[in-house]
């Protein structure tokens, strides 16, 4: 018999839902809409959600959309700390050096933890 | 062709074999939950886009709170198998697309998808080739989906890499005018909610599929 509750999170998140079952765990959001951001190059222990491609790049804040603990700590079953997320707008031509010049307008958009953001 | 079976296909095998042996669930609950899944088809999202097509309350319904307006289209999120806890990550965002603005969904990561109101992910959508290629050469990528957008058009790729979900809401294509719900849900295909395709009047996933006679039958 494993001594470590599986199904905790599950039967914390029924009817609920998840994310939603963090609600109002996470304090004030650092960052607003509109807001411009670099994702911070930090160091990953075995398991992130961050994508490379996105590290030291410059965006502006899309979407706030709900506080959840990390996945870097949620990988390893700790969730009694949450923080807020934000969907990233870049533009294409700042993640990808040779995107061409003739779509300059296309962006791309992806979801980050509080933590790997920091005011430009 | 050689159907190789991944580490992750034996491992499930394996996961299911003890948990029914150990009578966590039995055979036919699999079986069954695996139709439920299978069958959910692309309807509920397509007719989520269908019905705010044509009502502009429900539309700022979907844009604001998708989870409950998932419900208008027999979808509950937080209870999709009317059992047991959520599928899945259960916040979902509609994205809008415009004349100048068209979405598409990935997810780098893995495979993330909005399965209790899409259904199972395509095989292509799984693939590291889509996934690696789609965030940097979009455009070459939806070309070979025979989707090509002229410049004036923003492409924005959406990386679902964390706990939301997205679906594409495409613009609404002319020839559909004076059509009503159930036509316009039936040109809304799965593709079109990915972002890899659009809606065309005619083109539906639900069409009998053409019979071609064979030139030269066999004799058995």
């Amino acid at each position: 018999m494993s001594q470590h509750d599986r199904t905790h999170h599950a039967k914390i998140a029924t009817g609920k839902g998840d994310p939603q079952c963090f609600k109002g765990t996470a304090g004030p959001a650092k960052f607003k809409v509109g807001q411009t951001v670099r994702i911070k190059d930090l160091p990953d222990v075995f398991y992130t959600r961050c994508q490379v491609y996105t590290r030291g790049a410059v965006g502006e804040v899309a979407v706030v959309t709900h506080e959840s603990p990390a996945p870097e700590d949620e990988a390893w079953g700790h969730v009694d700390h949450s923080e807020w997320f934000y969907i990233v707008r870049f533009k294409q031509k700042d993640l990808w050096p040779e995107y061409p010049a003739a779509f300059a307008n296309d962006t791309l958009q992806t979801e980050f933890s509080e933590r790997w953001l920091e005011a430009v | 062709m050689v159907e190789e079976v991944s580490d992750f296909e034996a491992l499930e095998i394996a996961v299911r074999e003890l948990a029914i042996e150990k009578g966590l669930f039995t055979a036919e609950d699999h079986r069954r939950f695996t139709e439920f899944a299978e069958h959910i088809g692309p309807t509920p999202a397509a007719r989520m886009v269908a019905k705010a097509w044509l009502d502009p309350e429900y539309k700022k319904q979907c844009l604001t709170d998708a989870i409950k307006a998932s419900l208008a289209v027999g979808v509950d999120w937080l209870n999709p198998t009317g059992f047991g806890t959520p599928s899945d990550y259960t916040d979902l965002r509609v994205l809008e697309d415009t004349p100048t603005l068209h979405h598409v969904v990935v997810c780098t990561l893995c495979s993330c998808y909005p399965r209790p109101i899409l259904g199972f992910q395509p095989e292509w959508y799984r693939t590291p080739n889509y996934r690696r290629r789609l965030v940097r050469w979009p455009r070459p990528v939806l070309a070979e989906f025979g989707l090509q957008l002229p410049p004036d058009v923003e492409i924005r790729v959406e990386d679902s890499n964390q706990k939301c979900r997205f679906i594409v809401m495409p613009v609404r294509p002319a020839g559909t005018e004076g059509w009503t719900e159930d036509q316009l849900t039936e040109i809304v295909t799965r593709d079109c909610l990915i972002g890899v395709a659009l809606p065309k009047p005619g083109m539906t996933t639900n069409i009998p599929l053409p019979v071609h006679k064979p030139a030269k039958p066999g004799h058995h």
